[in-house]
């Protein structure tokens, strides 16, 4: 038994010392630099306990909670789009037709470029004056073109469609995984007992693609919590404060204004709704996985 | 296994030699120039003049909020890989504060300094030492057309209101529906400050007060002119879309001869002037920007200047080439083949200089009365601060400007308690 353990140890080590140094310790030296007052332009100040101070200011702190319901509206809004319609795509290309593999390389095309470059392209389509995002609306009508990225009440908007646009693929991914687990013979035998394409879908595709479904959302609503680089490129938080989501106005804080303490604190933050969000799905993730494993 | 080490250290080795064996070395953080060509010549010569020496440059992103994050992050990791570094006009209190910027007083004597322009000079002191050399300085101007003002008669606009009604007026009668009036920097953004800056300092009053320490935000005068740019030009001789633009955007429009007046930096009057890259060429005139009735015109004071890492192990040939760099025969090719205005005062009277950048000599009155932004070590948290403030003000046509106003200058006043518990320098 002794014999049998000890290379287990051996083998998992790597793994355990990459996370440890890779995630583990960011994650706990962040948590004890919001303990701090550190101010990286003001070094005279020194590093200063001041206990959970950083996170009242937070709480108190307006703007962070403005940028706190900007990130959680994000997230309700782009997630179930994706997950929806990264849906409709995997069960398209689930189908088999000629051109599927082709098509199933192009669908990946825009979750695969670097976001930085995704973000610079919709800051170009939303230009008023030059964006084919206007062409496409108004034609000519230039007097009526319009200018998203420059409305506080639009270009919220327009961030979430060019996320919506860069991650459904991504979703779909992870779904078509699932797809690709269920049995063909689940649905020659329904077939045989006479069920047409929707009770297929609503009595065998749905159940058994539940937990691509939620894996897909999790990933999806941890990813959007933490939108960055489209906020960063296409408007630095503009116009009115109206895209400051959390994440940017952490990144401003440490990296910008050197508030190191002030900013781990928001990084804190971020990471504590991630992982209450992650394990809230992992529950009902877990269940379903597990009830499937009992069965198997 | 074994294979794969012994070629790892081969590589390692083979890697290792000629970074050994090479000359010394200089790296210089700078960011993308439009005139690369230009820039990469001067850095050969500095090499030829100083056998054994290479120039390393490492090109950074243009905007100044990007490089600002590459930088900050090499000086924060002490990072002896860089030498010599741009810096903006608005960073040497930060730098200093810090102990990342070396003081050159002992290395840069008073009277040089005289030589150069003293706005820069100015902005690069902190606490009564000096932590950069101005390379060339920038200050907001405005450029019109020419020909469209000519055509309705205008003589081009001394005060802001006066701008606004003659562009209504041409407006009016050009019924072009891709023209605009105003085409200006006011993204959420630094650009954003400088202009509001502008408009506020055109009308006598600051953004914050210099002698107290606090915020001005709130002055009747400041709000005016605030209000001013929110019902006069968004929206309304300029189109919404301004409040997307940062310098490159609002400069196409221009020169696409969307626009009738543009503010923004001297280098666009060599783009707007040449005919291959504008549609206006010969079309343009560049002046002092506008003041409200009874005030003095103001422009915000830009530019870039050459500092020392306190992190640089070869100080001695840092400064070397900062002394090359800066120096009156280095600026002068700066001035004549990349557009960039000097920061030494006696280029302004080189006949060379003037008879191909003629712009100059009226541009001068505005260099030497450029203002400065705050310089405090807290400049980026108020900045941050003011830039919610500027553009929460103007973008929506109800906001309540007072109320917006008085936090923003609460929320100030909270960063620069921060100096007031100093125990250092």
């Amino acid at each position: 038994m002794k014999a049998r353990s000890e290379p287990v140890w051996r083998f998992l080590l790597p793994s355990f010392v990459f996370v440890g140094v890779f995630s583990l310790y960011p994650i706990l030296d962040s948590f004890r630099l919001s303990l701090y007052r550190m101010i990286l332009t003001l070094p005279w100040l020194g590093q200063k306990f001041v206990g959970l101070e950083n996170y009242r200011d937070l709480a108190s702190d307006p703007v962070a909670l403005r940028s706190f319901g900007t990130s959680l509206l994000f997230v309700a809004v782009t997630t179930p789009i994706e997950v929806l319609l990264g849906l409709g795509m995997a069960l398209a290309l689930n189908e088999s037709f000629r051109g599927r593999g082709w098509l199933r390389a192009i669908v990946l095309i825009p979750w695969a470029v670097p976001t930085v470059v995704t973000s610079q392209m919709w800051r170009f389509i939303f230009n008023d004056r030059y964006g084919v995002f206007n062409y496409l609306l108004f034609g000519a009508a230039t007097q009526r073109y319009w200018a998203p990225l420059a409305e506080p009440g639009l270009a919220l908007m327009a961030i979430m469609i060019a996320d919506i646009w860069k991650t459904s693929a991504f979703a779909a991914l992870i779904i078509l995984a699932g797809l690709q687990g269920i049995p063909g013979e689940l649905y020659e035998a329904a077939g045989i007992d006479g069920a047409g394409a929707w009770q297929k879908f609503r009595h065998i595709t749905w159940p058994l693609i539940r937990p691509a479904l939620l894996l897909a959302l999790l990933f999806r609503t941890i990813d959007a919590l933490k939108v960055f680089d489209l906020v960063f490129v296409m408007t630095q938080g503009g116009p009115a404060d109206s895209t400051n989501v959390l994440q940017f106005y952490g990144y401003k804080k440490s990296f910008a204004e050197g508030m190191l303490g002030y900013g781990s604190a928001i990084a804190v933050a971020v990471f504590a709704v991630s992982l209450a969000l992650a394990l809230f799905y992992i529950r009902l993730l877990g269940a379903s996985v597990l009830r499937k494993e009992r069965t198997a | 296994m074994s294979q794969i080490l012994r070629l790892t250290i081969f590589f390692c080795l083979v890697g290792g030699v000629p970074l050994r064996a090479a000359a010394t070395e200089l790296r210089f953080v700078a960011w993308t120039s439009e005139s690369a060509k230009v820039w990469a010549e001067i850095i050969a010569d500095f090499q030829a003049a100083h056998p054994g020496v290479k120039v390393t440059q490492e090109v950074g992103p243009s905007s100044s909020t990007e490089f600002h994050d590459l930088v900050t992050q090499k000086l924060r990791n002490r990072d002896a890989q860089m030498d010599v570094f741009f810096m903006d006009v608005i960073w040497p209190a930060e730098f200093a504060a810090a102990g990342w910027a070396l003081a050159l007083d002992e290395l840069f004597a008073a009277e040089e300094q005289k030589k150069f322009l003293e706005a820069p000079i100015a902005a690069a002191r902190y606490a009564g030492r000096i932590y950069g050399v101005p390379l060339f300085v920038d200050a907001g101007m405005l450029y019109f057309r020419k020909d469209l003002l000519e055509k309705y008669r205008f003589a081009p606009p001394r005060t802001w209101p006066e701008l606004v009604q003659q562009a209504k007026t041409i407006l009016a009668q050009e019924r072009d529906p891709y023209l605009t009036g105003y085409s200006a920097q006011l993204k959420q953004y630094e650009g954003l400050i400088c202009n509001m800056m502008e408009f506020i300092l055109s009308n006598g009053a600051a953004l914050w007060d210099e002698r107290s320490g606090r915020s001005a935000l709130e002055d009747d005068r400041a709000r005016q002119a605030v209000r001013f740019v929110r019902d006069e030009i968004v929206g309304a001789i300029a189109q919404r879309g301004v409040l997307a633009y940062q310098e490159s955007e609002s400069l196409a429009l221009f020169t696409q001869g969307r626009a009738i007046f543009h503010r923004n930096w001297p280098y666009a009057w060599e783009v707007a002037s040449d005919p291959r890259r504008s549609k206006v060429a010969g079309r343009v005139g560049v002046m002092p920007l506008p003041a409200f009735p009874g005030h003095k015109s103001a422009a915000a004071l830009g530019g870039w200047q050459l500092a020392i890492s306190r992190f640089s192990r070869r100080r001695e040939l840092a400064w070397e080439f900062v002394r090359f760099m800066t120096s009156e025969a280095t600026q002068k090719r700066i001035a004549l083949f990349m557009g960039r205005a000097p920061a030494r005062a006696a280029l302004y009277h080189d006949p060379e200089i003037l008879r191909r950048n003629p712009q100059f000599e009226s541009q001068y009155q505005t260099f030497i009365r450029a203002v400065p932004r705050p310089r405090t070590p807290v400049y980026l948290p108020l900045a941050n601060i003011m830039q919610r403030y500027f553009s929460s003000a103007i973008a929506l046509k109800d906001s309540d400007i007072d109320a917006l106003a008085r936090s923003a200058a609460r929320d100030m006043d909270r960063v620069l308690e921060l100096l007031r518990d100093r125990s250092a320098p």
